[in-house]
């Protein structure tokens, strides 16, 4: 397996190399163009400043895990290296009619003319350096995708709240449509110096509207309200967590899982892992570390491709900004383009069009890696941020103050804040529970003939009452009382103050004989103690 | 001195816009020249509709800012004269060999208030933002056209200096430009060089 290691400079070695890193160029670019230039319906939140690096965000040393790429991009096709990576950006009217081209971006490797070329150019080219040069290259065109007119319109229709006169889109694939003679002339063209590597010249170069001042950019209407009922401190939200079996059998089912909710602060990650998996409050996959800062290896790409999950649908709010999403969702034909034009294509909107057939086989292609794949983690540093998050949501249940949950007992709150830790670090001091004598208890036996063994006895039966106390406790959450109910109808303020008045009475009478027990204990202790030492 | 002179193209500024522009083209040079692992970082000018990019290095950004804070201070005390910075990257191997990018700077301060000033304020402010765009578009064709020179990627960011006005009379083999404006006009220039060394 070669790594693309500093020291690699060898031919055969560099045109492997080159096999790996140009794709991964390719798929790099088409990453960074279109998380500036397609507008979602949620912000994503701003990438964490100790969130860890992936191994594949460490190709060209630049992570674009934050923001992920559009739902859309999950199902383009993976860029071949004989065919270009065309991406154009173009601004429609909401209320429908003709697009415009804002701009139109070209990643290319050219291969080399001839074998001779290659071998003339290629020979003795390091593949580091190549990599070097890629590194500079993807730089210059994620600052470029910034400093273009394009980007204040992508930041003007980023949400807001307010539903704007045009659309952003884009349509990806490796041949476009020409532009007319006034579009050309409309348009400036700036190229980044090539790249050369073993397969050949990496190339970049965009064409673009130097000005969008034709573009009156204005609110139509505010964005449709989308009410969350699972917000953040909601009953729904923050469940809490059962006790495990161990300690009580009579506890309900699971707690149901915790709804994936579109709120405007959540990342939009799929959580592949979570879904219909009980809650874990674990530390992130280990695989999710950060890896060591040598460049990715080349094996590990084909891992990463074989053992990915498909990302969940991101749930999509209403409103009119959506329909840029569903616009190139539903419409292939104008969201893939394919080559090779023949030359009837050529012309017009032709060209951008695909018949169905075209569009079922592109669906259908066995070979090649689906970029949804590529990018299953691509939010894995969300993913970390998200199961923390979820863990400490959870964590915060227990120290928050807004559920009723939490005006049960001490003993009630104490016995769940333990169940994450260990289940045998019961609240109560072990030592001081005697079973024997409880009220009503049948291990009452009088053991006082053997003051040691009978102590000892006495002690093992009281953790074995107190153990069996506690599985036969009633549990927290009564089949009887659902969360649902008291969430579903409006919380009265009557039935909850009963409901807590009942678990703390429970809790009280508890505690009581638990008392009892315990001066029980005490008494006998000093009874035998006071035996022994009268003994002769 | 052996080494590749990139120069950029010179600036005027208003005094409350150096600090926005400077970190904006520092910075942006840092982004190109920084080949170790980086956490890019969007950044919107303050006063400008540009949107840089940064390293996402905290350290690098308190340099960044300590460097424009003691240039504006030198401005200040030094109205109507143009200034230079000069951004150097070092290679270990060959010392003392130094790269050298330089930015160009200027501070411009309007007097006259008229029933125009925002008119004009606007309209140079659009004026100002497509030159700092030229000058963003320039270093990214520099960065790009000028890589062979640059050594094996490092695990993190090259040796630099960032040379502010006060030390240049000493180290900055370029050179220096001092004019006075009348008017009311205050005006310092900066002409940008890029030196590397090969």
């Amino acid at each position: 397996m070669a790594s693309l290691s500093y020291s690699a400079g060898a031919g055969g070695g560099g045109r492997a190399g080159a096999e790996l890193m140009v794709p991964q160029f390719l798929l790099k670019a088409l990453h960074a163009i279109l998380a500036v230039r397609s507008p979602r319906p949620h912000a994503p939140p701003p990438p964490a400043a100790s969130a860890a690096f992936r191994r594949r965000d460490r190709w060209f040393h630049l992570p674009l895990h934050d923001p992920p790429p559009p739902p859309a991009a999950e199902h383009l096709p993976e860029p071949s290296l004989g065919e270009p990576l065309v991406v154009d950006v173009y601004l429609a009217p909401s209320g429908g009619g003709p697009d415009e081209v804002l701009e139109r971006w070209t990643v290319a490797c050219e291969p080399w003319p001839s074998p001779a070329a290659a071998a003339a150019v290629g020979e003795g080219l390091a593949v580091n350096r190549a990599y070097k040069r890629c590194i500079t290259l993807l730089r210059s065109l994620y600052a470029a995708l910034r400093f273009l007119p394009a980007y204040r319109a992508f930041r003007t229709l980023c949400p807001s709240g307010q539903v704007y006169n045009y659309e952003m889109g884009h349509r990806v694939g490796s041949f476009a449509t020409p532009f007319s003679r006034a579009e050309e002339a409309a348009m400036r063209t700036k190229r980044l110096a090539p790249v050369e590597t073993q397969l050949g010249r990496l190339v970049v170069s965009v064409q673009y509207l130097p000005s969008l001042a034709a573009f009156n950019f204005e609110v139509t209407s505010l964005a449709s309200a989308a009410i969350i009922t699972d917000y953040v401190g909601s009953p729904a939200a923050e469940r809490m967590r059962a006790f495990p079996a161990s300690l009580t059998e009579a506890a309900g089912p699971p707690f149901p899982q915790p709804s994936r909710r579109p709120n405007s602060w959540a990342s939009p990650a799929p959580w592949p892992h979570t879904l219909g998996q009980p809650a874990k409050f674990s530390p992130p996959p280990a695989h999710y570390a950060s890896p060591t800062p040598s460049p990715p290896t080349f094996g590990y790409l084909h891992s990463r491709f074989s053992g990915e999950t498909a990302p969940m649908s991101i749930p999509q709010a209403g409103g009119g900004r959506g329909t840029v999403h569903h616009r190139n969702m539903s419409e292939p034909s104008r969201a893939f383009m394919f080559s090779p034009p023949s030359p009837k294509n050529v012309r017009g909107e032709a060209g951008m069009q695909e018949s169905p057939t075209e569009t079922s086989r592109s669906f259908k292609r066995a070979d090649g890696i689906r970029m949804g794949d590529l990018y299953a983690n691509l939010p894995s540093g969300s993913k970390i941020k998200d199961s923390r998050d979820e863990s400490g949501r959870f964590s915060g249940v227990f120290s928050s103050s807004g559920s009723p949950r939490l005006g049960f007992s001490r003993s009630s709150s104490r016995l769940s804040m333990h169940d994450d830790t260990d289940d045998a670090d019961f609240p109560f001091a072990v030592d001081d529970v005697d079973p024997d004598s409880r009220p009503g208890s049948s291990g009452g036996k009088d053991t006082g003939d053997q003051a040691g063994s009978s102590s000892h006895k006495s002690q093992d039966a009281a953790v074995g009452y107190l153990v069996h106390l506690l599985k036969s406790a009633r549990p927290l959450r009564d089949s009887s009382y659902s969360s649902h109910t008291s969430r579903g109808e409006s919380i009265e303020a009557g039935s909850t103050s009963s409901f807590m008045s009942r678990r703390t009475s429970d809790a009280l009478e508890e505690f009581e004989s638990f008392k009892e027990i315990r001066e029980n204990l005490l008494a006998r202790s000093r009874s035998r103690l006071q035996d022994s030492l009268d003994k002769p | 001195m052996n080494c590749e002179t990139c120069q950029l193209k010179e600036l005027e500024l208003e005094p409350t816009e150096i600090r926005d522009v400077l970190r904006c083209i520092l910075h942006t040079i840092f982004f190109h020249r920084t080949l170790s692992l980086v956490r890019p970082k969007d950044v919107d000018c303050d006063f400008l509709e540009i949107t840089y990019v940064q390293c996402g290095l905290p350290e690098l950004e308190k340099e960044v800012d300590e460097k424009i804070d003691q240039f504006t201070a030198w401005v200040e005390k030094h109205p109507n004269r143009r200034s230079q910075i000069c951004l150097s990257f070092f290679d270990e191997k060959q010392t003392p060999s130094p790269k050298r990018y330089s930015k160009s700077n200027s501070s411009k301060g309007l007097t006259n208030i008229g029933a125009n000033a925002l008119e004009e304020t606007s309209t140079r402010r659009a004026a100002l933002e497509s030159s700092v765009n030229e000058v963003l578009f320039q270093i990214i064709n520099f960065a790009n056209e000028k890589k062979d020179h640059i050594p094996a990627i490092p695990d993190r960011i090259f040796n630099h200096e960032i040379m502010i006005p006060r030390f240049l009379g000493l180290c900055c083999p370029g050179p220096i430009h001092s004019s006075r404006h009348l008017g009311g006009h205050l005006s310092s220039k900066l002409i940008p060089l890029i030196l590397e060394d090969t």
